[in-house]
């Protein structure tokens, strides 16, 4: 399938939780373009090995969200997203990731001193890195 | 607004159906409702009635007691032909009286009985599947008699598709191959399925909703990711204080020494009582289709059944 959509079964986030996040982050950070035809929900549903149910639920939410529209006979496209939604969306990947983050932290009883340096150590190391390549192009 | 939110269309109901043998197991009260469009999946222990469930659908058994409906048209006598033209069946066994034909000659006999008969779909399918056309079917391998009912059947065009065991004798190609003709089938048409089946795989594969047989009892339907969401299993460590309240939730304990593993259901009160209790949860996993069907037989009910 042409949709990068990847499961994990052990997880206990539902199905069509982890299904709606990935395609909603697809389709607001542009990695799937602006009225791209979204294959049926049969077909979605056998690729992911899910039930028609949860797919057509998530199709559902996202064109309430404005995300995705659908066009009867034809079928579900991606519709326009806004510059707001999209640095919204951009905002609340990262902060779930660092509330992961810290979570692992917490878990293992890292002392919070030590997270933080460890942090801004990453922080610097990886995004040092990255303006050094913007800098050499 | 839309036809999530709909009331579902019913593709055959089963109300009140029972049958009564003096030697075997009565089968029923049965009360089952199957929504139009979906592949709905029988599942449960040998000898739990669910060939029986499909015969009663296809009207080779009748029940003693109770009505069934298919498409909306209720018949204690014979299906009217226009509504049996619409049911197409693979059985587990295949009928005797087409041992003597070639695959060709069955295949035309029984494009009389389905006016919607698709022989450009019933060619294309025997030669993906590579089913000798001019043997006679008693000499075909069991794999490739079980394509040609296979193929058969989808020509058919029916509305409502039953198939007993599908994958049995099939090799895994073959086997992957029906999955995937099934999914195409189920395409842009409102088709019905119905599958029995012990092969859990398949069953995760292909069930929009699963229903469990047991002791010629229907023990309920639920949709299949619900299901699965139902239970999961979680290690957790630190003091376990108040899980007593939680009873409803917690199926299975296993003291471990620094350790405790249970199967629970997801819910509000759990989580508070993890949060409250500062509970550290060590690893999590959701269960496979056995266990959960192992535990509803046991009489834990999961609470995503549908109506």
């Amino acid at each position: 399938m042409w949709i990068p959509i990847q499961i994990n079964e052990n997880s206990t986030e539902p199905l069509y939780h982890q299904i709606e996040t990935q395609l909603r982050s697809l389709i607001v950070s542009g990695q799937v373009e602006e009225g791209t035809l979204l294959p049926s929900i049969r077909e979605f549903a056998g690729n992911l090995n899910c039930s028609v149910i949860t797919v057509r639920r998530v199709y559902q939410d996202l064109e309430n969200e404005g995300l995705l529209r659908t066009k009867q006979g034809t079928g579900t496209f991606v519709a326009r997203v806004g510059k707001d939604e999209r640095d919204e969306y951009r905002r609340n990947v990262v902060l779930e990731a660092v509330e992961v983050t810290v979570d692992t932290g917490l878990s293992v009883q890292y002392p919070e001193d030590d997270l933080r340096d460890l942090f801004l150590e990453i922080l610097k190391k990886k995004y040092g890195e990255s303006h050094n390549k913007g800098n050499s192009k | 607004m839309t036809e999530y939110l709909m009331e579902q269309d019913i593709a055959i109901e089963l109300t009140g159906v029972k049958i009564t043998r003096r030697r075997r197991k009565t089968i029923g009260p049965i009360n089952l409702r199957i929504p139009q469009g979906h592949i709905v999946a029988l599942v449960g222990p040998n000898g739990s009635g669910k060939s029986t469930i499909i015969n009663m659908i296809l009207q080779t058994i009748s029940p003693d007691e109770g009505s069934i409906t298919w498409l909306g048209e209720t018949s204690k006598t014979a299906l009217p032909l226009e509504i049996r033209q619409q049911i197409a069946y693979v059985p587990e066994h295949p009928i005797n009286e087409e041992n003597f034909m070639t695959a060709d000659e069955a295949a035309r006999f029984r494009s009389h009985w389905y006016p919607n008969w698709d022989e450009v779909r019933f060619d294309q399918l025997m030669s993906r599947f590579e089913v000798s056309r001019h043997e006679r079917l008693n000499r075909l391998s069991k794999g490739e008699r079980r394509k040609f009912e296979i193929a058969a059947a989808f020509a058919a065009k029916p509305k409502i598709l039953l198939l007993d065991e599908p994958s049995s004798g099939l090799d895994p190609f073959a086997w992957k191959d029906m999955i995937e003709q099934l999914r195409c089938f189920m395409e842009g048409e409102d088709v019905t399925v119905i599958l029995s089946s012990h092969i859990v795989e398949e069953v995760k594969r292909l069930a929009d909703y699963i229903v469990l047989v047991n002791s010629g009892q229907v023990l309920g339907m639920a949709e299949k990711d619900a299901l699965f969401a139902n239970w999961k299993e979680i290690w957790v460590r630190g003091e376990l204080e108040g899980l007593d309240g939680l009873e409803a939730d917690i199926l299975r304990r296993d003291y471990g020494p620094a350790m405790t593993k249970l199967i629970v259901r997801e819910s509000e009160a759990l989580e508070l009582w993890q949060h409250e209790n500062r509970i550290q949860m060590v690893k999590s996993r959701s269960l496979e289709l056995d266990e959960i069907l192992e535990i509803w037989i046991q009489g834990h009910t999961p609470d995503v059944l549908s109506k």
